[in-house]
């Protein structure tokens, strides 16, 4: 307790406290500093760490490829290597801006070369564009579809978590888990592609694409599992590289945590 | 004290506070977003803004949930009372700024309303782990906004204390909630135990502290055995009671301040008209009563604030016998 309580009186209109009460206050208000100061450095260090993404954002770069739009949709670029070397493929999965999908902005290009202006967005190899409105253009007649390089590869039963791509892959960060959910509900509700992350028995994450038994998006069935740890069967294929994982959304089913 | 408002009264101290309020939300912020940059250099600035800005309006509201009780146990710390008002405006403003950000970079850009989908993008009321967190900070939040809105002696005035009181009483509702959002949304996700024992330490402290100053409380409202309502009932010695300050007694459930002053004993509410402010901790200042929390004043004689202040306080009759302080039970309306 304040040794002057008894003796001084605290009014606050008064253009000055009384010497012993301010006095105390002062150290109070220090080590309220103190309190404040640490818990910021504390809760800084606190943090979990966060994932090694990439989002361009401000920075919208020319590209020109190839439009496929499914299974999900891409843009397989092509880019001429060293003499004597096959061309050098990248493919970049394709999204619009804020939370939809790049299935209306593609709709008409299937197979056929674009020049597009977009935002990089890159996360564990896999690299994906924000599509800025309007900028899709054809150019030349030349038409490119997928290999199916691989094709099947087996029946699973997968513990994972269902992602949005875009957020996931660094437009946000962290793009996951609790905090993330209802962002991942309105993106994937929004046309982004679902992603399912596993890690396999060496703790090796892998990125599988959820699509239908028929091949088909399965965003609105998935919308209920987003963010949480879940079980899925399904067939996993491999085409161009990438794996496509085919679910009945039936088979999903949450973990206990 | 008042008889028109303005937007602020502004006195030196309030200004101190204020600049005090904003240094401390600077100070945190800065080291909370420059230092993480540093160190979580992949964090977008998006997250570092909406986590900094949540965690500082957290903070702010644990110290304005504390100032209270510790005003209870030690009137050294009534400075810090003094202009609580500003610093829960500017924590619902820093939570303003928190909920904002999240709404538009979760729920915004959407195919839906982004009020909409921050109620049914996640649809599992029925698990605790599942449960959707961030409706929980706009309820919280909303709680928030009334209790801003109406910090102003207008709607004190207007609402009337009782009513503007469990407003805002309100914030414990609000605290419930936003401690409910923080336990089922970044706790669950964050690995690192400092985030929970941290909020574990928060909770502990505003709980203990209005604890230990409730029961500090209780004996004042031990009532004293009275046969009717019409008895003048002896509630202390005369010599009890230092100059210029008062003895608190409880009779018919409430609470009265018998003042001494000049030879002359005085019993009123011990209430205060502003905010319900404990009056019989007060002094008596130039003649007047003076409340302890905001300084709001009235005479002994008959429980009116000097003009051209409006302000009073109901008095009781009161008589010495012996020196004994005899207090009648029956309610004398102030004096206009």
């Amino acid at each position: 307790m304040h040794k002057d309580e008894s003796s001084e009186f605290y009014i606050g209109y008064q253009p000055q406290g009384p010497a012993g009460i301010m006095r105390y206050v002062r150290l109070r208000l220090i080590l309220l500093a103190a309190t404040v100061i640490s818990v910021a450095i504390l809760l800084v260090y606190g943090q979990r760490p966060f994932a090694d993404s990439f989002f361009d954002f401000g920075n919208l770069q020319d590209f020109e490829g190839y439009v496929i739009e499914r299974p999900v949709p891409l843009l397989m670029v092509e880019k001429i290597g060293a003499p004597g070397s096959l061309p050098v493929r990248r493919d970049y999965v394709l999204v619009a801006e804020g939370k939809h999908g790049a299935e209306s902005i593609i709709n008409g290009f299937n197979g056929k070369k674009v020049r597009l202006r977009g935002t990089l967005i890159r996360r564990d190899g896999i690299e994906m564009i924000e599509i800025a409105g309007g900028s899709v253009q054809a150019i030349g007649s030349k038409s490119r579809s997928l290999s199916k390089e691989g094709g099947a590869v087996g029946k699973y039963i997968l513990t994972g978590e269902i992602v949005d791509s875009k957020c996931y892959l660094g437009v946000m960060n962290p793009g996951q888990s609790k905090p993330h959910r209802e962002c991942a509900s309105l993106c994937i509700r929004g046309g982004i592609p679902p992603l399912f992350v596993v890690r396999d028995a060496a703790g090796r994450k892998l990125h599988l694409w959820l699509l239908s038994a028929d091949g088909l998006p399965v965003n609105m069935d998935v919308l209920d599992f987003v963010a949480e740890p879940v079980e899925i069967s399904g067939a996993v294929e491999k085409i161009d590289g990438k794996l496509y994982f085919l679910i009945d959304p039936v088979s999903i089913s949450r973990l206990k945590m | 004290m008042s008889h028109s408002y303005r937007a602020i009264g502004w006195n030196r101290q309030k200004r101190n506070y204020d600049l005090l309020v904003l240094s401390f939300i600077f100070v945190y912020l800065g080291i909370f977003i420059g230092l993480g940059a540093f160190i979580h250099p992949n964090a977008t600035i998006e997250t570092m803004l909406i986590r900094g800005l949540g965690t500082c309006a957290l903070l702010m509201l644990h110290v304005i949930l504390v100032i209270g009780p510790l005003c209870r146990l030690s009137s050294a710390f009534l400075p810090l009372l003094y202009n609580r008002r500003h610093l829960g405006v500017a924590m619902f403003f820093m939570a303003l700024a928190h909920g904002g950000l999240s709404l538009f970079q979760f729920h915004g850009l959407g195919v839906l309303n982004p009020l909409v989908s921050l109620f049914i993008s996640n649809l599992r009321y029925d698990s605790l782990s599942g449960f959707p967190f961030q409706p929980l900070g706009f309820l919280a939040l909303l709680i928030l906004f009334l209790m801003a809105a109406t910090s102003h002696d207008f709607w004190l005035a207007n609402l009337t204390a009782p009513v503007w009181k469990r407003l805002h009483m309100l914030v414990y509702v609000a605290y419930g909630l936003i401690m409910a959002h923080v336990a089922l949304g970044v706790l669950q996700a964050e690995t690192n135990p400092v985030l929970a024992v941290l909020v574990v330490i928060g909770v502990v402290m505003v709980m203990g502290l209005h604890l230990i100053a409730g029961a500090r409380e209780r004996p004042l409202d031990v009532e004293i055995a009275t046969a009717g309502k019409e008895e003048l009932i002896d509630v202390c010695s005369v010599n009890e009671i230092p100059e210029g300050r008062a003895h608190i007694a409880t009779i018919y459930g409430e609470r009265v301040a018998v003042f001494k002053h000049e030879g002359r004993v005085f019993a009123l509410s011990n209430v205060c008209r502003h905010q319900n402010g404990p009056l019989g901790e007060g002094r008596i200042i130039d003649g007047c009563i003076t409340c302890p929390w905001h300084g709001y004043q009235y005479l002994p004689e008959t429980g009116m604030s000097p003009p051209p202040f409006t302000e009073s306080v109901p008095v009781f009759n009161v008589e010495v016998r012996n020196g004994r302080v005899l207090v009648g039970g029956v309610r004398v309306e102030s004096k206009k």
